[in-house]
Formats: C-alpha cells, structure tokens, sequence
C-alpha cells in the first residue's frame, strides 16, 4: 500500500512537472544543456585560459600569470617562421585536407547522382555497400590501407609479382598519398550521403527543360544542378575537411614517422611531455580556422541542412 | 538517364545528329555506372583484403601466397588482452550511448516543440561535440578533467566524453522524425483523458522508437570505434578495444588483427542487412526519411 502512494504521488509530481510550459522546457533542456555546458563549453574556455598560461614541467601544475610563450613557442623554432613544427604540420594538414576534400567531391558527385535518379533495388544494394564500410570501424579501415601500401605491402607486391614492375614504387609507399588515399576512404560516405540528400530533392525535370532549350551538359551542370545542390556540396565539404584537418589515426598509419599533421604535433605534445600550453595554443588555431570555415559555409547553408550524416 | 534521352531525341531534328547524339548519351550514362563501380571497388577493395589476409597463412601480403588456416581467428579469441578490451568498449559504448539517448530525446522535444531563448545557440552547441576534432575534445577534456577538477582519468570520463560525443547523432536524427510527427495525436489522446506520460509512452514514444534505437545505435557505434578521445581519457584500469588494436597496429605485425577485423566486418555486415530491412536506416543516415515512407 505504502508503496503504492508513493509511487502514485512521484508520478503525480512528474505529471505536474510536465504540465507547466516553462518547467516542461527546463526537463527537456535542462540535462543535455548541464552537459554541454560542463562537457563542451567548460572545457574549451579552461583550454583558452591554459593557452594563456604557464604550466610547469615538474609538477605538471598551471601557473596562473598571463603569459604569451606558448604562442611564441609555436613560432619558435630557431629557423624561419614557416620551419617550425607547428606551422609545417597545419599548412600540411590543410593541403591534406583541401585535396581529400575535392577528390571526395569529385569522385562521389557521379555516384551521387546516379543513386538520385535511380530507385528501387539497385539504390538499396548500392547503398548498402557504401554504407557498409561506413559502419565499419574507422581503425579497421585505416589498417586496412596499412596492408596496401608500403614497399612490401599488397599493391606493390601484387605489380611486382605480375612482373609489372621490378622494384617498390615509391607512391605506393607510406606518405602523403597513401593519407590522402586513406582519408578519402574514410570521409567518403560523409561526402556521398549528404550530396545525395541534395540531389535527391532537386526536380531533374528543371535539367530536362533546359537541355530540351539548347543548353550544353556542361552549362545545366554549371547553371542548375551545382547552384542547387550548393547547400549540399558545402556540407558535404565540411563534413570532410574539418576532421581531415585533425585527422590523427590515418596520418599516423600511413605516414608512417614521415609526415607529421597538427593533430599528431598535438597528440605527441601532450602525451610525450603534458606540454598542454603548447597543445593548447595550437589547438586554438584548429578552431579559429574551423570556425571560420563554419561560419562560411553558414552564409549558404543552415545548421539543420547539415545534419545528414 | 534513360528519360533524358528518349525525351531529348524528340527534339533533334536530322537522323545524323539524332545518332551521334545517342551515342553520346550512351557513352555518357555508361560512363557513369563505370565510374561508380570503380567507387565501389575502390571502397571495398581494402576490406576485402583484410577478410582474405584473415584466413591466409601469411598475415601481411598476399605474394607469396602460403595457403589457408584458422590460426588467426583461434590466436584472437585466445588473446585475453583482446577480451578485455573488448569488454571495456562494449561496457563503455553501452552506457555512453544510453546517456547520450536519454539527453538526445529530450533536446530533440525542447527543439522541436518549445520556443525559448537562445534556442538557436542551444541547436548549434548541441551539434558541435560531433563536428570538432577529436583531438582538441579529448585533449580540451583531459586538461579540463585533471588540472581543474583533479579527476584522474578512467571509466568515468570517457563515458562522459563519449556521452557528449554521440549527443549529436541522437539530437539529429530523433528531431527530424519529431519534425514530421503529427501532434494531433497526441492532442487526441489527450482529450480522451491520457496524462502527459501515459501520452508518451502509448503514443509519441511507439512513433519514435525506431529513430531513437538508429540514434543509440549511431551513439554506440561512435563510442565503440573512437580512438583518440577514450586514449587521453582512459586509465590504467580501463581498457579500449581501439587502443589495444592501435598499438598492435603500430608494431606493423599483428595475425590476429586481421582476423579481429574480419569478424567486424562480418558482425557490421550482418546488423547493417538485418536493420536495412527492419527500419529504414538508409532514411535516418541520408537524413530523408519522409511521412510516407513510415
């Protein structure tokens, strides 16, 4: 019985909980806003706050005196500006990302297409071949590249045992094109599913009409399906470039010591040595540099048009 | 393509140019289908790879080939560092993506339903643990956990960073399902007398169901596979399937890896298969799952 009550009076308390609008806003809002705030916003601000300041190398403790030599540490290497470590590995990680970037674009446009105008069956098994190893772990995938490439891996044995070639050839060793290759496999489908979202919704009959009115293959892509598929592209290219930029996994795989990107400069700063003022400061840079991409690409899409993958 | 070509012959007046045309049509649209498979190709290429190395007698290269064996998969299962870890990411995923489902479903309601202030930056933040790098989380987090708040580091924070980590992906795909719900129903249920909680349980939470079990399912699956937020974040006690393959990885030789891998690839293959037909994950992924197609 005396269980009963109170069971009845907790659910009556809840009920009346839910009826106020502004209690039934602080339920639903209340949980995951605490979390953000503790987990994402309280975090990034105490990095800003470290980014300012000293931290020992013997007791791992912050020293709270504003100071700049964590930014000036970026920078100092000795040698020229663009020689130190942290300015070789972001512009690195850029170039990484803008070419992984347009090779995804470039190659998952056709497919994306093709899956737009075709339905039925043939979409569901395409799909389910992508999306497989979508699913499949991201570290499985890059190991996966790890047994292709390298002088003695899958690709270069396999041409060398068909008497194509004599010796290892050197693209299909470990470095930069083996990351790019990786990272392309692996941002992919991001790529390919919210192009897809795109096309899926344009009117093809629009291409019909001015193909029918004279206008070249190539001035219907420029002049209809492009500007109407640009929310698409744009999120689609976020949704690559911004973690190729931190990419840490595949450039560590592939690279193999012989590439250093930022998000590896950090890794190693931190886990080497806890020099969490210069992994902080350098962080700062991938942020600012994501953010602005962010709100570029917010001038033409909506935060909810990007939640495709 | 094939409507475009029989429509736009209607209007091509001379027979040369009506074949050249089709011709170019053709060449066009096969081109196309070459280059996807091609795409196909190139993405399971790989993986295909690593299921053939699994059973081969040598793990790392095809040539010289030394013929078939089980020795890989009985080396895995045997290795109890693998079942540990194991263990650790599964208990870690669950519980991850179980918060994560809890504070997902009532941001998506806040968002979809409520008009408040700030709203617009609440969907932003709500959408960022899924778009910043991994790195700057897991480093901004582990300086975050240790020097101001003094906790070591260990099971608690990465559930906690996994947690946030796969909020977005619940928020995402439960409100675009909450976004095309009709209220009225609930407003029925209502007015035949149903208390806010009997409403949720018997009409708005069977409608929603699938695209809360695709949001924990995405939650878990980015819990299970994260790397390099669970390495700053967990400790001694702790262990993570992804560290324990990243540092077998690293030594460039590692049988049972590939037979590790295979059985991933297999189990994904399988829920994939099994959840494509039951919901419409497709739907949920591509984000364009429409009233019609419930």
């Amino acid at each position: 019985m005396a269980a009963d009550e109170r069971d009845e009076s907790a659910r009556a308390r809840v009920v009346r909980l839910l009826s106020g609008p502004r209690s039934r806003i602080g339920v639903t809002v209340g949980p995951s806003a605490a979390w953000i705030l503790t987990l994402l916003v309280a975090p990034l601000a105490f990095m800003v706050a470290v980014s300012f300041f000293e931290v020992s190398s013997l007791t791992y403790q912050i020293i709270y005196e504003p100071t700049l030599n964590n930014y000036r540490s970026l920078f100092d290497g000795g040698g020229a500006i663009w020689n130190t470590p942290f300015v070789t590995a972001l512009w690195l990680s850029y170039v990484i990302a803008t070419v992984t970037t347009l090779l995804c674009l470039t190659l998952a446009f056709p497919l994306a297409y093709l899956l737009a105008r075709s339905g039925g069956r043939l979409f569901k098994l395409v799909i389910f071949f992508v999306l497989l190893p979508f699913f499949t772990m991201y570290l499985v995938r890059a190991y996966s590249w790890v047994l292709m490439f390298g002088p003695g891996g899958v690709i270069n044995s396999t041409l060398m045992s068909w008497g194509l070639i004599d010796a290892p050839l050197g693209i299909f060793n470990y470095g930069v094109p083996a990351i790019v290759v990786g990272l392309t496999h692996a941002y992919f489908p991001y790529m390919l599913l919210t192009l897809y979202a795109s096309l899926d919704g344009l009117d093809f009959s629009i291409i019909e009409a001015a193909r029918d009115l004279g206008a070249s293959r190539v001035e219907v892509l420029r002049d209809h399906v492009i500007p109407l598929t640009l929310p698409g592209i744009i999120g689609g290219s976020l949704f690559v470039f911004v973690p190729s930029v931190g990419a840490f996994i595949t450039p560590t795989f592939l690279g193999q010591g012989k590439v250093q990107m930022i998000g590896m400069l950090i890794e190693s700063r931190v886990a080497g040595t806890y020099s969490i003022g210069y992994a902080s400061a350098a962080s700062m840079f991938v942020l600012v540099s994501i953010v602005g991409a962010m709100i570029l690409a917010f001038r033409y899409v909506s935060i909810e048009e990007l939640g495709g993958a | 393509m094939a409507t475009e070509t029989s429509e736009s012959t209607e209007t091509t007046g001379s027979t040369e140019r009506l074949v050249g045309h089709q011709t170019v049509e053709r060449l066009l649209g096969t081109s196309l289908y070459v280059v996807s498979g091609l795409l196909l190709l190139f993405l399971w290429v790989p993986l295909a790879i690593i299921i053939f190395l699994a059973f081969a007698e040598n793990a790392v290269t095809i040539f010289p080939f030394e013929g078939l064996t089980l020795d890989n998969f009985r080396l895995a299962l045997r290795s109890d560092s693998m079942r540990s870890s194991l263990v650790g990411s599964f208990t870690i995923a669950t519980v991850a993506a179980s918060i994560a489902t809890i504070l997902g479903v009532l941001a998506s309601f806040a968002l979809t339903r409520y008009r408040f202030r700030l709203r617009e930056v609440y969907r932003t933040f709500g959408i960022i643990p899924m778009v910043i790098p991994g790195i700057i989380l897991g480093v901004a987090l582990r300086i975050y956990f240790q020097n101001l708040l003094g906790i070591l580091p260990g099971f608690a924070t990465v559930v906690l960073a996994h947690s946030l980590y796969g909020l977005p992906f619940v928020l995402l795909i439960v409100s675009a399902r909450l976004y095309t719900y009709d209220e009225s129903l609930e407003e029925a249920a209502r007015d035949l007398g149903a208390d806010p909680l009997t409403v949720f349980r018997d009409v708005t939470l069977p409608v929603i169901a699938p695209a809360v079990g695709a949001g924990f399912l995405f939650a878990w699956i980015r819990s299970f596979e994260d790397y390099i937020r669970a390495l700053f974040l967990t400790g001694p006690n702790t262990d993570v399937l992804t560290i324990w393959m990243f540092s077998r990885i690293r030594q460039l030789d590692a049988p049972e890896l590939n037979a590790v891998s295979a059985i991933i690839v297999f189990g994904i293959a399988i829920a994939l298969a099994v959840a494509m037909n039951v919901g419409n994950v497709t739907g949920y992924v591509a984000g364009t799952v429409t009233e019609e197609e419930e």
